[in-house]
């Protein structure tokens, strides 16, 4: 178990920058961008009414409906969650699809592998760091840029004369928006799984490009079902490799949304009309769907030929 | 358990290409062995396959264990150096002897840190920043804190300068080697090693072509630096090769007929370099 630990800090020690200071960075860019947004205003305000209408708003914002105060405040919460949601993605492929090829092409892996650690450690180490300790890290990354930006409007409207305690900080719902930002990590890294073995597993594999192998072959994939449904059976509609490939891709860039169904109905389904909870509730009801079985099974058998590989395959 | 490493009749494939060939070898404790092959020969794919990171045909135990099967359980025996400077870049040195330390059961942090407390090497320097060299040295003072019955160092100083590889080896030598430990070499620099080996292997086209200690080695076989009075003599005797030094004719022979050919010239012990180049042109002959 202590080495278990030792690895994922490991993990942590390399990527600190794109686990810890990705989402810092998102968050002092939007406070920056809050900033110099409220600074422009102030100033054509001073220019075209002499700032009388951002007093009036100040005044204005403390009569206020309380649930309609909180309503704007959740909106922007799950918004920037999702966001966050949406670069973690990202932030993880990249890191996959390094992770088991990286070390062969520096030589370090002759390293790793002069320790007592086997290559099943190694690669879960891998895969656990991508599907939660990385979560965790945004979590706090989150936490830290909306207390930041609390606090910032909480100086505007000082200076606006509101007082920021009854108009902002009362009116927000820490736990539900949190709580639904980490659970939507986790179940983002459970539709995700199938994606990050695959990623795993060219990682592992591939001798020169991991992402070509990652992305190419799954793109040929899609072409060649397509086009060999159009030449033998006529049929220009039948997408389906595209079709699970976008269908797991969004559900992995933007959990919130994972909870829909695919039809018509719910297809203007916006996550910022509702609330954390509700959020949570649908997202939690998304997984009861047999895609997230075949998920599970095409992930474990990724990673276990991830595992397998990374046996022999000592150099790229 | 007899052997410290034991082969027996282990072959490895690539394809069409046959890298090593009925591979049978046995290795006792408190050897230095060196490793010594031409490029391509098969030092590495044998080396890898004692290691664990590849796979083989045929019986080979390291301590007793399949060393592919089980590197885990093997690495808390053995270590070993594979090429130079193939610690991580971005790791600092704090962190890769905390690391060290916390994935390795025999690994001591507190010599390590009393290794590298002889260098210029300092805990928060990260490897990138560190020379050749250095990483080299950090890598062995790593290696050297781990109480291992058996050490592997293929190509361990390649590229490194002459006052690096003296002290590397000289370290090897005196703060690190005992009877109880045992240790492969390969390495292309054979001169800088030839005088702390105890046993030879020579490989040749994946197959041993000589396994013998230096006693036996250097009684086996002997050079004599012959004047030109006796030049046609000495060459009916059939020497294995023959150079040319300040007009003398250094032959090298095989011990057959030691006694005749002693009284032609002065007798000198063969370097292992020299040994190795006439074995391998006689193999090609």
């Amino acid at each position: 178990m202590n080495t278990f630990k030792a690895l994922l800090e490991r993990e942590y020690w390399e990527h600190r920058g794109a686990f810890l200071k990705t989402p810092l960075i998102i968050g002092i860019v939007i406070v920056v961008f809050l900033i110099l947004g409220y600074l422009t205003t102030e100033r054509f305000d001073q220019v075209l009414t002499n700032g009388q209408s951002i007093e009036l708003s100040g005044k204005a914002l403390e009569s206020f409906n309380a649930d309609d105060v909180s309503n704007v405040i959740d909106v922007f919460m799950l918004a920037t969650a999702s966001l966050y949601q949406f670069v973690l993605f990202v932030v993880l492929f990249f890191f996959l699809l390094g992770s088991l090829y990286d070390d062969r092409k520096d030589g370090s892996i002759l390293f790793w592998k002069s320790l007592p650690v086997s290559d099943t450690q190694t690669v879960l180490s891998k895969l656990v760091t991508a599907t939660l300790v990385a979560p965790l890290l945004f979590t706090f990354g989150l936490i830290i840029s909306h207390l930041a930006f609390f606090i910032v409007f909480s100086v505007i409207f000082l200076l606006n004369g509101a007082n920021p305690f009854t108009v902002l900080w009362s009116n927000i719902e820490f736990i539900n928006n949190w709580g639904a930002f980490v659970v939507g990590c986790l179940i983002q890294a459970l539709w995700a799984l199938p994606i990050y073995g695959w990623l795993l597993f060219a990682s592992s594999y591939s001798k020169r490009r991991p992402f070509m192998l990652a992305v190419f072959v799954p793109l040929m994939v899609g072409l060649v079902w397509y086009w060999y449904n159009a030449i033998f059976n006529y049929n220009l509609l039948k997408i389906g490799v595209f079709k699970t490939l976008a269908f797991l891709l969004g559900k992995s860039t933007v959990p919130f949304t994972s909870g829909m169904d695919t039809n018509a109905e719910n297809f203007g389904f916006d996550p910022t009309d509702h609330t954390g909870v509700e959020l949570i509730q649908s997202m939690l009801r998304g997984l009861n769907q047999s895609d997230m079985y075949y998920g599970l099974v095409f992930a474990t058998i990724t990673i276990a030929l991830a595992i397998y590989v990374r046996r022999f395959r000592n150099t790229t | 358990m007899s052997h410290i490493l034991s082969a027996q009749n282990v072959n490895k494939k690539f394809g069409n290409f046959q890298a090593l060939k009925n591979v049978n070898i046995n290795i006792d404790k408190g050897k230095i062995v060196g490793l010594i092959g031409p490029n391509g020969a098969g030092k590495t794919t044998l080396l890898k396959s004692v290691l664990g990171l590849d796979s083989c045909d045929g019986e080979l135990k390291v301590l007793g264990i399949d060393p592919f099967r089980k590197r885990a359980d093997l690495m808390k025996e053995i270590c070993f150096i594979a090429d130079v400077a193939v610690l991580p870049k971005w790791i600092k040195v704090s962190q890769v002897l905390k690391f060290t330390e916390q994935t390795h059961p025999n690994f001591s942090i507190e010599q390590a840190k009393q290794f590298l407390s002889r260098t210029k090497i300092k805990m928060d320097h990260k490897v990138k920043e560190l020379s050749k060299g250095m990483t080299a040295q950090l890598h062995l003072a790593i290696v050297m804190s781990i109480n291992a019955k058996l050490l592997v160092l293929d190509e361990p100083t390649l590229g490194l300068d002459i006052l690096f590889r003296k002290q590397f080896y000289d370290n090897l030598l005196n703060d690190y080697f005992d009877n109880e430990r045992t240790i492969i070499i390969t390495t292309h620099q054979v001169e800088e090693i030839e005088h702390i080996l105890t046993d030879v292997v020579f490989i040749r086209e994946g197959e041993i072509v000589l396994d013998a200690n230096m006693d036996e080695l250097t009684s086996s076989y002997f050079e004599v630096m012959v004047g030109q009075e006796h030049y046609e003599e000495a060459l009916s005797h059939k020497p294995l090769t023959m150079r040319k030094v300040f007009g003398k004719h250094i032959m090298l022979f095989n011990s057959t007929s030691r006694d005749v050919i002693e009284t032609l010239g002065e007798v000198q012990r063969p370097s292992v370099s020299d040994l190795f180049v006439a074995l391998m042109q006689e193999e090609q002959a």
